[in-house]
């Protein structure tokens, strides 16, 4: 099976250095643990950071020079239509840049593909032509879908760590300079709808707390407990504390 | 801000003689009355004064200069339609809506999550500057939708997870209705279908928006170094507690018939959930959360418990420094902070670091010997027993439960 990891060029969090993004090494792993002819595609400026996914394990490395603030997107839609993979696997979001999380989206579209998000396992299903992917949920539940190929699979935080860096593989790797033919990606809808400006931090509401009242209110309502306690009981034998506790539980919803 | 500003500047330049040089005459009283001002008592009876009925009857409660119509509004015979201080609220139409706000909800199981009413409050926001109406889109629901602020309903179809052919069908309502917002919860599922919209649209996607009123929106870029604000552009998702739950009186939810959506041939076949297996979860993400304390001797029983109940273990402090418990057992505030629904203490007391820890959690339980402990305070259902002997009874009821 042919197999694309989508690469980007990220920026590190704290230093904002040129890094491979962390799911995109992530992907990487999942991919060669599928197996197949594994190889990367990115569209930047410079390989730094990018190119360092030779050294996660990826033994081919297809980079399109791109401009400064050039549209990526129908570059890598029109390499992609040309290789032909059958899974494309992607990060979530890019890290540094514009971070709406379309692209794997938007790449989809354009080739027809169906989109499977958020994977942290995947092997092939059953059927010929279909994967079984592991997706994460909140509160580490799971779900598996069972999809058809060819499709797009974007990767979660939670799936396998990346393979180590090694000195000798990143050597070992090839990186290509690659060219592609591809219409001029539509201009931005609309430029300078949006101001652009540094990052001022938000805090988030606090679960529980109250929107009414004054500042002293909102605190009491977020850090006391429930008002006067709830039901106390006293001089159960175990088993009545045991059938009070459970019949609680069910009542919840809590036990299954 | 009852109490007028000082300005001292214009007060001098009240006093000030007029002549070549700055002179000002401090003794002189300013004309219009700075200071104190006096009283009028025959003005405060008439502001204090409550219309209708033929007894003279005052309301002192308010403050001079504010407008007193809300609460009179209240106290009289027959209230205005609009009065927001009504005992029974009646729910609040908007019939005629200038435009239409989607608001679309995860809803799993029926149930409106926290994260999908703060996308309601949002999508409120935007409707109640400029009289338009919040449509809900969400799977049937078992909730309220009136009281979470929506005006319509509109029910999405609920095949499982098929976010496919819950894309196709939200299309056909936005072309249907030509919302002027679309309001998605940056949730998993939530950000996959708003996404999966924004290119079949064709249009951009505002993602993660931290701050929403009706005027602006200001989403993150860059790893949190640059932001980008704006008026609110027509697709949005809403990051988690951003924004409040709409709190005030409940809206209609009328429902709406939705409209045929076009055929899609999905690319997922089909999905099943897996649910957590709490054994292996980590404390942070548990769900339900049984935890021991210094009250606890029985550490196999313990373990049972937690399996049997489908519970992720914790500890107190006091237990993981013996070596009871892992240490990766630890809640509270140098140990792990909860997001649990659910907390059940076994003899613990409820030390602040402790109870730091289970802050989030919904509902508590509690068992312990001492009447006065802070757990027992906290716990909205608390049993005054040994837990080492409450611990066996509860294998064995499980067991018959189970049997
Ligand atoms: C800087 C700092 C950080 C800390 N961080 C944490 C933290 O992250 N997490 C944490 O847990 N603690 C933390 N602590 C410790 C905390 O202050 C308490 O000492 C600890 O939580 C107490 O644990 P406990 O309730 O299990 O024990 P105890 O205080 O000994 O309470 C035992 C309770 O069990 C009850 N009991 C006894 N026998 C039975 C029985 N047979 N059946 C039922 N009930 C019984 C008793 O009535 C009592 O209420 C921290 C302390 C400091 C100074």
């Amino acid at each position: 099976m042919k197999i694309t990891v989508l690469l980007s060029p990220g920026l590190h969090p704290l230093s904002g250095k040129p890094v491979l993004p962390r799911l995109e090494a992530q992907a990487i792993a999942l991919g060669k643990s599928l197996g197949g002819v594994l190889s990367g595609l990115a569209a930047a400026s410079c390989p730094d950071g990018v190119a360092d996914a030779l050294g996660h394990g990826l033994a081919q490395l297809d980079l399109i020079a791109t401009t400064e603030g050039e549209d990526p997107m129908p570059l890598l839609a029109a390499a992609l239509a040309e290789d032909g993979p059958k899974l494309v696997l992607a990060g979530r979001r890019s890290q540094g840049g514009e971070e709406s999380g379309l692209v794997p989206y938007a790449l989809a579209k354009a080739l027809g593909l169906g989109v499977v998000a958020d994977a942290v396992a995947i092997e092939p299903g059953t059927e010929p032509g279909t994967l079984s992917i592991l997706q994460a949920l909140p509160k580490g539940a799971r779900r598996r879908v069972v999809a058809r190929l060819p499709m797009v699979v974007t990767v979660h935080p939670a799936a396998p760590p990346a393979l180590p860096y090694a000195y000798g593989a990143a050597r070992r790797g090839t990186l290509r300079a690659r060219r592609v033919q591809a219409a001029p990606g539509a201009p931005d809808a609309a430029p300078g709808l949006f101001e652009e400006r540094a990052y001022r931090k938000r805090p988030k509401l606090m679960r529980g707390a109250g929107t009414g009242g004054s500042a002293a209110e909102r605190l009491r309502a977020a850090t006391e407990a429930g008002g006067a306690g709830g039901r106390v009981l006293t001089d159960l034998s175990p088993e009545q504390a045991a059938r009070t506790i459970l019949d609680h539980l069910a009542g919840l919803g809590i036990l299954r | 801000m009852s109490r007028p500003r000082k300005d001292p500047r214009a007060e001098r330049q009240a006093r000030a003689v007029p002549g070549q040089r700055p002179r000002y005459d401090l003794a002189r009283r300013p004309e219009t009355p700075g200071g104190r001002p006096r009283h009028d008592p025959r003005v405060e009876i008439a502001r204090a004064r409550v219309p209708g009925g033929a007894r003279l009857r005052l309301d002192r409660t308010q403050h001079a200069g504010s407008s007193p119509s809300v609460a009179i509004g209240a106290m009289s015979a027959t209230p205005p339609a609009s009065t927001t201080l009504l005992a029974a609220p009646t729910p609040r139409v908007v019939a005629e809506p200038a435009f239409l706000v989607f608001a679309v909800a995860d809803a799993p199981d029926g149930r409106l999550t926290g994260h999908d009413r703060q996308v309601l409050g949002g999508a409120r926001l935007l409707a109640d500057a400029d009289g338009g109406a919040v449509v809900l889109l969400a799977p049937p629901l078992v909730d309220d939708a009136g009281a979470a602020g929506a005006d319509r309903l509109l029910a999405l179809p609920s095949l499982g997870y098929a976010p496919e052919t819950l894309a196709a069908a939200l299309l056909a309502e936005i072309a249907a209705r030509a919302p002027r917002h679309i309001l998605f919860p940056e949730s998993p599922d939530g950000g996959d279908l708003a996404r999966r919209v924004a290119v079949s649209l064709g249009e951009p996607l505002f993602a993660d928006v931290e701050q929403l009123s009706a005027r602006t929106a200001i989403r993150p870029t860059g790893g949190r170094r640059r932001e980008q604000a704006g008026a609110p552009p027509r697709l949005m998702t809403l990051g988690e507690g951003r924004v409040a739950p709409h709190l005030g009186d409940p809206h209609e939810a009328r429902t709406i018939d939705p409209c045929e959506p076009t055929e899609t041939t999905p690319g997922i076949l089909r999905a099943e959930a897996v649910p957590a297996d709490p054994a292996t979860v980590s404390l942070a993400d548990a769900r339900f959360v049984v935890s021991a304390g210094n009250g606890i001797t029985d550490f196999t029983s313990f373990k049972h418990l937690a399996a049997a109940l489908g519970a992720t273990p914790g500890a107190s402090r006091v237990v993981c420094d013996a070596g009871l418990m892992p240490r990766a057992a630890q809640v509270g505030a140098s140990g792990t902070v909860l997001d649990a629904d659910c907390y059940f203490a076994l003899g613990i007391a409820g030390a602040p670091q402790h109870l730091q820890g289970i802050a989030g959690c919904e509902h508590v339980v509690a068992v312990n010997t001492d009447l006065h402990a802070a757990m027992v305070e906290r716990a909205e259902l608390s049993i005054i027993a040994d837990a080492q002997a409450v611990m066996p009874a509860l294998l064995r009821l499980l067991a018959e439960g189970g049997a």
